[in-house]
């Protein structure tokens, strides 16, 4: 078996870090041995999507030179895998060279999920927890990298867990990155929403696999609703009763 | 048309508190792309049917000046009089000479967007000639001077009193209604009236085929077709991008329009103008001229990047589908032309200076490209937009949102190489995000934390980071 | 092809009337008139709706019937549409099954305002006009080296409108109804 090395990305690192230890719990169970790279920082995602190119360069370079050399990558995080496949050769555009170890990077590099049901070809992956589940996509796995399916399975295989359906499942959460400091408001009424769907739903918890949707719906939970749970898949998937 | 782009904001907040638009945007999110998708199964490809009509947007726009050139050509051959304006007052001066030296007092007007790009209503009320607006939703939003609400439904965020209302105050309707088929009706007695005696139609114009010179009209109502029977002069007027190469390609995109805008697999008419009247017709306009607007557009037109903006088909499915526009409606976006679409064209039109929310009220969430009959990537548009902007601003400037800006990013940067900086970065700033004074300080202040913590509760770092639990986990197997 | 066109057309809220031949079409033209309190019309004098020979039909049924040539010009047959004809009556080119569309080709028979301003439009169409698809009536209307006709009109069932509260109903400002009467 090729060696796991964990991307974790900043959010979780700083805010989450729960992501990150479920994460490690979750494949060590699966008898994997994942390491860690403790230079890295930040994939580049939030110089990348408010135009900052010149910056989000460097932060690619690092990334690059810290993840090339490793056989897989996976991340909890469908957006930062986004920014690593889809965002860096394209970045890297005016350096072929760097966007070619970018492209190499790349092609290794999964989102936790597609990593669990695609590559270790696992649903099961010996999680248990008495409740019920309504899961929500997030728009970068959902749009850009085609991941939908294996987050249900996922979260189906859970012991005596009950996955719901969540009305508009799929419309965005309203974090964006900046949107949500930018735009407080409507960033406020689109969270507003998705959270009345959930509570709507009648289910126990409200599954994301984004640490940026996490912080988001969970800080407007603790807020609104604080009895209402919100957690990471890999939180999930780690559980045991 | 006033142009507000600047106001975003403020006119986002506004229109957030208005429960009664709010219902209708819910409305246009949750059943409309329903719709939409059953309407598209009547392909027997729905995939294969969007990357159709994309490839036939993309081979307009890069063919552009050829394609309309050749439809210039035959719609005169057809009879037709082309006019090419440069600009709002060019087109607008033009189409008020028309009227003016064919001493026309009024005009009835088909839902045409360009027209309140160029504020064609404004430019005749001038030259003291009325321009009534026929279709359903533009009279209303014309009889209460507002901005359209939405491409497709522009009165659909009015209460029924209101138009009841003022349908008494000036359009005639003696007794108040809150039922819509009533006051449809009313509205039905008022325009036919001015129908019937109307001298110049003036409408937009949905796709103009170069092959045979033809332009084609879309609609449920009605209004487009007397408008271009019923008087001697018709004019209609459209942006470049409304070309098309050939009736096959037009036929497709018609088809997909439809489904798009409002589920339909057809419009209740289509009309399709070649020329005007032939000699002995007793009814269809006797002159046909043809505005043909730029406004703009081949300014950006050599940046490949920017002209994808061009492939728009107008059909609003973007609008239904983003998740800030149906928070929000079309108002705050300022200008003729809302949603994601508008964000994309407002900036190229009007610059990047005046309309930079446009580009930045965007959470990049990819819903309204999925579904884009054009094919165009908006949310990579936006960005682009973003990276522009951050280009034009000099990099030393004291503006305070500048400022923060290039901290923000500069400093970023050492820590993102510098792990060490990063640490240290995380160690000064942990107390910031837990202790209680400076949590409460933070959030009076101006700033990103005073707005996250409107809503929400403060993002607090860890005790103790991934990076620092990774030195415990590492060895705890 | 029948069975679809006429399938999309109720759809729409328009009504079909198969007879096998002209001289029922004129009975059930009759009956329609009769139903809806029909006294007057403005017909068209395209070759589908001729043989119909609707000036007989009218002096017999005691029905007025007008059309382009009983007009002097333009104002006077506008005045005719908008204001007194209940009906409009046409002919039409093509039947599409596609949608249960009415293709029309306007021209000196086939004045525009018969199927758009009164509040009922009549069509008579020809079962041999049916085709699968626009593309067929498009390509026999635009191929060829003449010029194109100066108007085209597709129609698919009655005017309509959802301005109002998303609440959509028929008759905005074309007609309410749409008849159809389909000779075999």
């Amino acid at each position: 078996m090729k060696t796991i090395s964990m991307f974790i990305p900043c959010l979780a690192d700083l805010f989450l870090p729960r992501i990150g230890e479920a994460t490690v719990t979750l494949l060590r169970r699966l008898g994997l041995d994942p390491i860690y790279h403790d230079a890295q920082t930040c994939c580049g995602q939030p110089a990348i999507s408010s135009g900052h190119m010149d910056s989000a360069v460097k932060a690619a370079k690092h990334f690059i030179q810290i993840f090339e050399h490793d056989e897989i990558i996976i991340c909890p995080s469908g957006s930062c895998v986004h920014t690593v496949k889809h965002q860096y050769p394209d970045l890297l555009k005016k350096e072929p060279e760097w966007a070619h170890r970018a492209r190499r990077v790349g092609a290794k590099t999964y989102e936790l999920s597609q990593f669990l049901v695609d590559i270790l070809g696992t649903k099961d992956v010996g999680a248990s927890f008495s409740g019920s589940a309504v899961y929500h996509e997030s728009c970068k796995n959902l749009r850009r990298l085609g991941i939908s399916d294996q987050p249900r399975k996922l979260i189906d295989a859970v012991k005596n867990t009950e996955l719901l359906p969540l009305k508009e499942a799929d419309v965005c959460c309203g974090f964006g990155g900046e949107f949500s400091i930018r735009f407080p408001d409507i960033s406020e009424a689109i969270v507003a929403q998705k959270v009345q769907h959930f509570i709507n739903s009648e289910a126990d918890i409200l599954v994301l696999s984004e640490p940026g949707c996490l912080l988001n719906v969970d800080g407007y939970l603790q807020r609104h609703h604080p009895e209402k749970k919100a957690m990471h898949l890999a939180e999930l998937l780690s559980h045991t009763e | 048309m006033e142009i507000n782009t600047h106001r975003f904001t403020e006119t986002a907040k506004k229109e957030l508190k208005n429960e009664y638009s709010r219902v209708f945007l819910d409305i246009f999110r949750q059943h409309f792309p329903v719709l939409r998708k059953k309407a598209m199964a009547s392909f027997p490809n729905p995939d294969k049917a969007l990357e159709k009509s994309a490839a036939i947007r993309a081979d307009v726009v890069a063919r552009l000046p050829e394609l309309l050139n050749q439809f210039e050509k035959n719609a005169i051959r057809n009879g037709a009089k082309v006019f090419r304006a440069k600009d709002a007052k060019a087109a607008n001066e033009f189409i008020v000479n028309l009227a003016k030296q064919r001493g026309v007092t009024y005009v009835t007007k088909g839902k045409s967007m360009v027209t309140e790009e160029i504020g064609l209503n404004q430019a005749l009320e001038e030259n003291g000639i009325k321009a009534f607006e026929s279709d359903l939703g533009e009279f209303i939003t014309q009889l209460l001077d507002r901005p359209p609400f939405h491409i497709v439904g522009p009165a659909m965020n009015i209460p029924v009193e209101e138009i009841s209302d003022i349908f008494q105050k000036k359009a005639g309707m003696k007794d108040p209604t809150l039922d819509p088929v009533e006051l449809g009706q009313a509205a039905r007695v008022y325009l036919r009236n001015k129908f019937h005696h109307v001298e110049m139609g003036i409408t937009g114009v949905n796709m103009a085929v170069a092959e045979t010179g033809t332009i084609i009209n879309v609609e449920n109502e009605g209004n487009i077709r007397m408008s271009k029977s019923s008087p001697k002069t018709q004019v209609s007027v459209m942006t470049l991008e409304k070309v098309v190469e050939n009736m096959a390609d037009a036929l497709h995109l018609v088809r997909v329009l439809c489904r798009s805008c409002t589920g339909q697999k057809l419009s209740a008419y289509v009309s399709m103008d070649s020329g005007p009247k032939k000699e002995n017709e007793i009814d269809g306009p006797e002159e046909l001229f043809i505005v043909i607007v730029d406004n703009g557009r081949w300014n950006f037109y050599d940046d490949s990047q920017s002209r994808e903006a061009l492939k728009c088909i107008r059909c609003g499915t973007c609008l239904n589908i983003c998740p800030v526009y149906t928070k929000v409606g079309g108002y705050p976006y300022g200008w003729a032309y809302s949603g994601p679409m508008g964000q994309v064209l407002t900036p190229l039109l009007l610059g990047l200076d005046r309309t930079k929310d446009l580009y930045h009220a965007c959470t990049q969430c990819g819903a309204c490209s999925e579904v884009c009959p054009g094919g165009i990537d908006h949310p990579k548009m936006l960005h682009e937009f973003r990276i522009r902007q951050t280009r034009i601003r000099p990099r030393i400037s004291f503006k305070k949102n500048d400022i923060i800006d290039f901290f923000e990013f500069a400093l970023w940067e050492k820590m993102v190489v510098h792990p060490s900086l990063w640490k240290l970065g995380v160690t000064m700033s942990r107390s910031a995000t837990r202790q209680k004074n400076a949590v409460r300080m933070l959030k009076k202040t101006n700033g990103p934390v005073k707005n996250w913590t409107q809503s929400r509760t403060m993002p607090q770092i860890a005790r103790k980071t991934f990076h620092e639990r990774w030195n415990e986990l590492r060895d705890k197997k | 092809m029948i069975k679809k066109f006429i399938e999309e057309v109720i759809l729409q809220t328009g009504q079909v009337h198969q007879v096998q031949d002209y001289s029922t079409a004129g009975e059930i033209l009759a009956q329609i008139a009769a139903d809806h309190q029909l006294k007057s019309m403005v017909a068209s004098t395209d070759e589908v709706i001729r043989p119909l020979k609707i000036m007989e039909w009218a002096n017999k049924k005691g029905i007025e019937v007008k059309t382009a040539d009983n007009f002097k010009d333009r104002a006077s047959f506008k005045d005719y549409a908008f204001g007194q004809a209940d009906a409009g009556i046409t002919g039409v080119n093509y039947g599409i099954s596609e949608s249960g569309t009415l293709c029309l080709v306007h021209d000196i028979n086939q004045p525009r305002l018969a199927s758009i301003a009164p509040l009922f439009h009549i069509a008579i169409l020809t079962a041999d006009r049916l085709v699968p698809e626009y593309e067929q009536a498009v390509e026999n209307i635009y191929t060829g080296s003449s010029t194109p006709p100066s108007q085209v009109s597709f129609i698919t069932g009655p005017s309509m409108t959802g301005d109002i509260k998303a609440q959509s109903f028929k008759g905005m400002h074309g007609p309410k109804h749409l008849i159809i009467i389909l000779i075999e």
